[in-house]
């Protein structure tokens, strides 16, 4: 039943959009019970297992919302899948609100011919591997001397930098020593970063273009074209990329070379990969790379095995622009939103959702 | 009479309303408030209250999204804050080039208003791995002691 003055609240998923969301109701109602439910046994979600390991600053975060639990009267309840070791049916009748937090955890796959051979890696799993994730294992990963990563958002940029710094550099940062020998090889001379938008459409964040240039032994190449009818805005991503590539080492024994404006078409090989075909975005260009190992960095979305799907829960009052879904169950962030945006987007969505859900309560 | 010290906060991520929580806390003998820019109405600037202001810093050293709405009115209107004191204390992170400038955009229009900035302008590094929280405390002490 609802208590008036001290509703109860379940969130599932303990990330950034959930602890956030906690944080805005706490301080809406400092009395009430509100619980977050985790699958897994840690908490904090991709700033745990997303954020790069050498982005401290960032993971930072974590500090505000162990404060939820340690002195906020929040309740963690790690280890714990909504859906499968409590029912969602039972959490709603348990709590007057339940929001979903779940993110979007699967790694949209690369959906051409060639799909599945071996080498071919999600981002997310590669990140939550140097994140020390507990569900991933080195089993069959490999990075040998060529890899190409296609896509060129932030996620790609952690990848690039973060499979240059070097083992021992990893480990500093807390990455388990056999992955960051794996992913980090020695071997590894060159990685094409290819994404179908062309340079002033790329959704990089400029600081971490920027963040390459500290990379020792390596060399920068880009197809970037400047457009002359382009906004001052997306000249800036022109500029970055061809700062950080007049700035390079031409002595350098290892490459990244961006290409811009080209959209996978197919990987070959016989069961691993050898190589991989795109096409021009606009126009009839075509481009084979040779490569042992690619990266895919293409976007997330619902994991298959997800216990809680969004779309169940959708009905004619649904208002999905405020997270609200119906009677008491609202979603919030990744996978209200969509996998865009990072921390601050999502701070934003826990806020305009609180806003609602507070709403709600007093009519 | 001792003046009442409002802490106004700049944030993208929260670490600096975080921050401002635990300033607050820290100060025993003056009133406080903790108060959003998000939140904060530039008509109720007092020279009966002495301002703390920490801010981040976002992007290519810009202003976080919390305070923005703030710069944006004191650009539009223009107030005269002659008599009015603040402090200011800048969340940056040297990783990045225009290292801690988000807070400098807030100071430069406050002082061009007319505000005067007492204090040491404080700034900490996230690139530490540290959280801003402690430097903003020991900074507070050392601020609010200039004016009693």
């Amino acid at each position: 039943m609802l208590s008036d003055s001290n509703p109860s609240f379940a969130i599932v998923g303990s990330g950034p959009s959930g602890c956030y969301t906690a944080q805005f109701l706490r301080k809406a109602f400092p009395e009430s019970l509100i619980s977050i439910f985790d699958r897994l046994q840690m908490p904090f979600g991709l700033v745990r297992y997303g954020v790069a390991p050498d982005h401290i600053g960032t993971k930072a975060i974590t500090s505000q919302f162990e404060r939820l639990f340690e002195r906020d009267g929040v309740n963690f309840v790690g280890g714990t899948e909504i859906g499968v070791d409590i029912s969602l049916d039972d959490l709603r009748r348990e709590f007057d609100v339940v929001v979903l937090a779940t993110g979007l955890s699967q790694d949209r796959p690369l959906s051409v011919t060639g799909g599945s051979l071996t080498g071919i890696y999600g981002s997310g799993r590669i990140t939550r591997l140097f994140n020390g994730h507990p569900e991933e294992s080195l089993e069959g990963v490999s990075v040998g001397e060529s890899l190409v990563i296609v896509g060129h958002g932030n996620v790609a940029m952690d990848l690039i930098r973060l499979s240059l710094l070097g083992p021992e550099e990893l480990t500093g940062f807390g990455v388990p020593e056999g992955v960051a020998k794996t992913l980090s090889s020695e071997r590894l001379r060159e990685i094409n970063v290819v994404g179908r938008s062309p340079v002033s459409e790329a959704k990089f964040d400029i600081a971490m273009i920027n963040e390459l240039a500290k990379i020792p032994n390596v060399k920068f190449r880009s197809d970037a074209v400047e457009v002359t009818c382009d906004t001052p805005e997306a000249s800036k991503r022109f500029d970055a990329i061809s700062k950080l590539v007049s700035q390079s080492d031409p002595q350098a024994t290892r490459e990244v070379i961006f290409r811009f404006g080209w959209t996978p078409n197919l990987v070959g090989g016989d069961s691993e990969v050898e190589f991989i075909d795109f096409t021009a975005t606009n126009g009839p260009g075509k481009l084979r790379i040779e490569a042992d190992t690619v990266f895919s960095a293409i976007g997330f979305m619902e994991h298959h095995g997800s216990a809680i799907r969004k779309a169940d829960f959708v009905t004619e009052k649904t208002d999905l622009a405020n997270g609200y879904l119906s009677q008491g169950l609202y979603c919030v962030g990744w996978l209200k939103r969509g996998p865009q945006g990072t921390i601050p987007a999502n701070r934003a969505d826990a806020k305009l959702v609180s806003d609602r859900i507070i709403q709600d309560l007093k009519i | 009479m001792s003046k009442k010290i409002v802490i106004l906060f700049g944030t993208e991520s929260g670490n600096a309303e975080f921050a401002a929580e635990d300033m607050a806390a820290d100060i025993t003998d003056h009133e406080v408030e903790v108060v959003d820019m998000t939140d904060f109405e530039i008509e109720d600037f007092s020279v009966e209250n002495f301002y703390l202001v920490i801010c981040s810093t976002h992007g290519e050293g810009d202003l976080p999204s919390g305070a923005v709405p703030m710069l944006q009115a004191l650009e539009a209107e223009n107030p005269d804050l002659t008599g009015i004191e603040y402090a200011m204390f800048g969340l940056g992170d040297s990783s990045y080039e225009n290292y801690s400038k988000g807070s400098e955009h807030i100071d430069q229009k406050l002082s061009a208003l007319g505000a005067i900035r007492v204090g040491e302008y404080g700034r900490h590094d996230a690139h530490t791995g540290t959280l801003p929280n402690n430097a903003a405390v020991d900074w507070t002490i050392k601020t609010l002691d200039l004016i009693s």
